[in-house]
């Protein structure tokens, strides 16, 4: 009952617990695994403090070193062994997926405290990220003042975006949908609402809002 | 001998934590520097990246194997010389454990 309350509170567009493309995935994954482990680790060494308390006798003849041997060493260590395990081969998996530069980029630039987004042809979206789905996209980070992060929580992990350098961050939205993005690190009194919409389009629907775009910036001369 | 002891007993995790920092430092500006990129001819064709990496490694690996020998040589001084022992070579096996991936992972995207 408690656990449903508390989950309950991870959902909506910026739940990393319901991830829309294969990294984001891992990173779930890997997020059940270490939560499973942790409280299985949790509830272990919790029985046994506890039966130290109530049935001390039962401890006891388990023998002390006995105890400390499994409890402190073969234990912690076939657990962590088997984290390290899962967390090295999703982040293999992870670097393996974004090794060939995709055929789209969107350079995405941040300043205190907006979010700018410029695609191929020159137009520009502020807050706003459109996204085609099924394909992948490589976001081209980088920042005019101070350190800034990229997150959308849903279809990947964070990346910082530094001024005076680029990083790449490869997205690849697995369907159409409306997710949201924040900055992740603190750049100054406007961070917590220096937020971004992503829209996520099919692939005609994404050539026609870029098309529109284009042609509102020119109307406007944005 | 008494005061160095005390300090004696974090040696080993010292030893871990700088290769910590040594490894995460150099990973970043390999990248940065492309050296992933550089095979290295008379190194079997091993990128430069994972040579460094790898070299970091070693070096740690063998303060830790010396810091073990020292401190087995002492073990039978006192109270903490004994636990400064065993806390060496439990440093040295979290070594290998969290940084003999330097072998095979992948280090840039």
């Amino acid at each position: 009952m408690a656990g449903c309350l508390v989950l309950s509170a991870c959902s909506g567009p910026l739940s990393v617990l319901e991830p829309e493309s294969a990294s984001a995935r891992n990173a779930t994954t890997l997020w059940w695994v270490m939560a499973y482990a942790g409280t299985g680790i949790f509830m272990a060494t919790a029985s046994v403090l506890v039966l130290a308390v109530v049935r001390p006798s039962w401890l006891r003849a388990f023998g002390e070193a006995r105890l400390i041997l499994w409890g402190g060493l073969v234990i912690p260590l076939v657990l962590l062994a088997g984290l390290v395990a899962a967390a090295f081969a999703l982040g293999e998996r992870g670097i393996a997926a974004a090794r060939e530069p995709a055929a789209l980029r969107i350079e995405a630039v941040a300043r205190q405290w907006i979010w700018q987004f410029r695609y191929p042809g020159g137009h520009v979206t502020t807050n706003l990220l459109h996204l085609p789905a099924g394909r992948d996209v490589d976001i081209v980070l980088t920042s005019e003042d101070v350190i800034h992060s990229f997150w959308v929580p849903r279809l990947a992990g964070k990346l910082d975006a530094i001024p005076g350098h680029t990083n790449i961050l490869r997205l690849h939205a697995d369907r159409a949908g409306k997710y949201g993005g924040v900055c992740t690190e603190y750049c100054g009194i406007g961070h917590a609402p220096m937020r971004f919409d992503v829209e996520v389009h099919e692939e005609e629907a994404f050539r026609r809002i870029l098309a529109s775009e284009a042609a509102t910036a020119g109307e406007g001369g944005e | 001998m008494r005061p160095r002891s005390i300090l004696l007993l974090g040696a080993g995790f010292t030893i871990w934590a700088s290769a910590f920092v040594a490894l995460y430092a150099m990973l970043s500006v390999g990248c940065r520097f492309g050296w992933h990129e550089v095979a290295l001819e008379g190194a079997g064709g091993l990128s430069l990246q994972r040579l460094q990496l790898v070299a970091i490694f070693l070096v740690h690996l063998a303060a830790g194997v010396a810091l073990v020998a020292l401190l087995r040589r002492w073990k039978d001084r006192g109270f903490l010389y004994p636990l400064a022992y065993v806390a060496a070579i439990a440093a040295l096996s979290a070594s290998v454990f969290s940084f003999g991936a330097v072998f095979f992972l992948s280090t840039c995207a």
